[in-house]
């Protein structure tokens, strides 16, 4: 039960509630559990993704990447309080008169590409990168923040950073139609973050064309 | 003395606080903690390991939640809030390192539920100090301590940062 909650958002594995905490306004995100998995197995299953999420974001803080801080981790309840990002979303960003200026743009990619790069840098693989997990922050006038680690998990691996870079590249392009020169931007800057971000977007290169190849036997 | 509600858990009261200057019996109340005086029912906390009012909170609401669920790592709701605000799992290191010392001149009185006026009456004839405002708080940290404990990377300076990197230490420790 979350006492004076917000309903924000109701996905497939999460709500997200407003609510406030500690003389401030936060964030809840509840996962639940799915009924048809069995029941302990499950309850261990659901825990241990709450847990994973609290770790990826407290990593991400720890590197100075501008993530949400966590506040309370409640593994009997599946929940995680953290702050409460004023701001809107990258996606929404992108449609209002500001946002379709080219400056505007540049200036937003080289933020995602920035903050990507270093997210890989310490073995972050965020597993679902879309226009809606990336916030602006209007406290610092717009910088971007990554949120929703809810796929996230450590990996050392180039291919697993590729896809990552893939997934974000497919949500570009299904979303925000004539973004080409934006992405080109987001890689650029992430090109000149990362450690290993040659490598990664030479393995970029190969995962597009295995999707292709995917797209046109699918 | 301020007191606060616990907006997760409303049924256990309000996170009561009062901060103290120039306290002038430590050792007493460092022997009343060591010989577990049933007489002392809230917690004292060093003040100079306090950035934020919200670090004393978030550390009290966590000690709320787990005194209901029967999982406090410490003894009593007490000592748990002090444990809770080191990122440490070492009981008695952080106990230690959050509490109250001999020498210790600055404290915060911390209790969850109960009546307000009793409770401010209680810290006020327990500890002889100088009650003084929140606002006092900023001049008796020690930011190199601060910094060690919560092992802040030197390139954190802004205070609105600091402030993160204590709480997510705190938040990450039953779960790291
Ligand atoms: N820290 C935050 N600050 C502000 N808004 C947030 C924050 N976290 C989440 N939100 C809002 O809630 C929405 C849903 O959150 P999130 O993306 O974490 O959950 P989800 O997509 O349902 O999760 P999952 O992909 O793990 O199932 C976000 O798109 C955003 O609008
Ligand atoms: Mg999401």
């Amino acid at each position: 039960m979350i006492y004076n909650a917000q309903l924000i958002k109701q996905g497939a594995e999460a709500k997200v509630y407003l609510a406030p905490f500690c003389q401030r306004q936060a964030i809840i995100k509840e996962r639940f559990t799915k009924a048809y998995r069995h029941p302990t197995l499950d309850k261990k299953l659901t825990s241990r993704r709450v847990v994973q999420e609290a770790r990826c974001l407290s990593r991400c803080q720890r590197a100075r990447i501008d993530t949400p801080t966590v506040y309370m981790v409640d593994t009997e309840n599946y929940l995680i309080y953290m702050e409460y990002i004023e701001g809107c979303s990258v996606r929404e960003y992108l449609v209002t008169p500001e946002g379709q200026t080219e400056a505007a743009q540049t200036k937003v990619a080289q933020d995602i590409g920035r903050a990507l790069g270093l997210m890989h840098n310490i073995d972050v693989v965020h597993g679902d990168l879309t226009t809606s997990n990336l916030l602006m922050r209007n406290e610092t006038g717009g910088s971007v923040v990554l949120i929703d680690f809810g796929l996230s998990y450590v990996s050392q691996l180039i291919e697993d950073k590729a896809v990552d870079l893939y997934v974000l590249e497919r949500a570009f392009s299904s979303t925000h139609p004539n973004t080409e020169v934006m992405f080109e931007q987001i890689l650029k800057a992430y090109g000149e973050s990362g450690k290993a971000s040659k490598q990664i977007l030479k393995k970029l290169e190969d995962v597009r064309m295995r999707g292709r190849k995917r797209s046109m036997l699918g | 003395m301020e007191s606060y509600p616990i907006d997760s858990l409303p049924t256990s009261g309000d996170i009561h606080m009062a901060c103290f200057t120039a306290v002038k019996n430590a050792p007493d109340l460092k022997e009343k903690l060591q010989n577990q005086d049933k007489s002392l029912t809230f917690a004292m906390v060093e003040s100079n390991l306090i950035m934020d009012v919200f670090q004393l909170l978030v550390a009290a609401t966590k000690a709320a939640h787990d005194n209901k669920t029967g999982k406090l790592a410490t003894q009593t709701v007490s000592s748990e809030i002090i444990y809770n605000l080191s990122p440490s799992k070492n009981i008695a290191e952080s106990l230690k390192r959050f509490g109250i010392k001999e020498d210790t001149t600055s404290l915060i009185a911390v209790k969850i539920g109960g009546n307000p006026d009793e409770i401010m009456e209680e810290m006020s004839r327990t500890v002889s100090g100088n009650l003084v405002s929140f606002s006092k708080l900023d001049q008796e940290r020690d930011m190199t301590k601060l910094r060690q404990y919560y092992k802040i990377d030197p390139k954190v300076t802004e205070d609105k940062e600091i402030l993160n990197w204590i709480i997510g230490a705190i938040a990450m420790k039953n779960v790291q």
